[in-house]
């Protein structure tokens, strides 16, 4: 039921956040049962509090389903206009077991 | 597309797992299971920290245990050739069409940005 | 691979117990959920990944972080290790501690 709301965000832009805090964002390609999700042209956002929003590339990446707090579909009009070298932001803690 | 149908199309293919405890894993597939259990080959095993180093011809992971696999991006496409067949309900599955894949060679396969206790750079 | 492949079950089976069974009467290094560390001679196992080890040996962690290891061990003798708390097993004598592989790496 739950698992099937994100279906309709295959193929597109997607933005994870990760169980150890890291912000990721890519093209969502696939997942299953649990939640384990394919992403394709992916790249982190490092936040920080002193400077801007650090970008690392990173390709094709799977991650395991445990390791996923959130999944959220990217506005990519809206993020585009997002100067992401003026944002100051805290990193995420990790979530605590 | 299942992530699992894509890791056993990486397999002979070199990755970077990351572990739960921060270690990560760089080497090719060897096999894969449907626990995500792995085998990797040549590996280079990276701490924590990312400032200690080991090498080993072989090692066996358990699959709960990993975060993330960061698979070359030409990998994506060999999923298609191989004809999967997905398992799960998944009506109008059919293999799509890799957007804009294929790019980023530059990074590829340097591995070793640990992040997990902070990875030491930028706070 | 096997696209054919029986129930799942199987395929575990398939992988584990060829990979470990080419162990046998081997020492292999053990890393445990918790950030343990053992190394033994592998007597026996099963598809749980319990195993059996003799002459095994622990790496004692530094009692201020539990990530890193000392260079004290100490004697364990024959033990069983529980599967479910193993998260990765590799032969012993073929790891070894090497400088930062992924600086002169960059060009290829």
């Amino acid at each position: 039921m739950a698992l099937s709301s994100i279906e309709p965000y295959v193929n597109r832009s997607v933005s994870i956040i990760t169980g150890d805090g890291r912000v990721i964002v890519g093209t969502l390609k696939g997942f299953d049962q649990t939640v384990n999700i394919i992403l394709s042209n992916s790249h982190e956002r490092v936040y920080s509090s002193s400077s801007g929003v650090e970008q690392v590339q990173l390709g094709l990446y799977i991650i395991r389903g445990d390791n996923i707090a959130v999944i959220g579909e990217l506005d990519e009009e809206l993020d585009s206009e997002i100067n992401l070298n003026d944002i100051r932001a805290e990193p995420l803690n990790p979530v605590v077991h | 597309m299942l992530p699992l149908s894509l890791l056993k199309a990486a397999q002979d293919n070199p990755m970077l797992v990351e572990l739960k405890n921060g270690e990560t894993y760089n080497g090719h597939l060897v096999s894969c299971d449907n626990w995500m259990n792995i085998q990797l080959k040549e590996v280079i095993c990276t701490s924590r920290d990312g400032d200690r180093f080991w090498k080993m011809p072989e090692c066996f992971i358990r699959g709960s245990m990993i975060k993330y696999l960061r698979i070359p991006d030409e990998v994506i496409d060999k999923v298609k050739e191989e004809a999967f067949k997905p398992r799960g309900p998944r009506p109008g599955g059919g293999p799509r069409r890799g957007g804009g894949g294929g790019r980023g060679g530059a990074s590829r396969g340097r591995g070793g940005r640990p992040r997990g206790g902070g990875g030491g750079h930028k706070k | 691979m096997a696209a054919s492949a029986p129930p799942d079950k199987k395929r575990r089976e398939t992988l584990l117990s060829a990979e470990l069974g080419k162990y046998l009467d081997k020492r292999i290094r053990v890393k445990f959920q918790g950030g343990r560390e053992t190394s033994g001679i592998l007597k026996g196992y099963d598809q749980l990944l319990n195993l059996v080890l003799d002459g095994a040996i622990e790496y004692l962690q530094d009692p201020k972080d539990q990530f890193k290891l000392t260079d004290e061990t100490r004697s364990l003798g024959l033990v069983v290790c529980r599967g479910t708390a193993v998260v990765l097993i590799c032969p012993a004598d073929t790891m070894e501690p090497i400088a930062n592989p992924f600086l002169q790496q960059e060009p290829s």
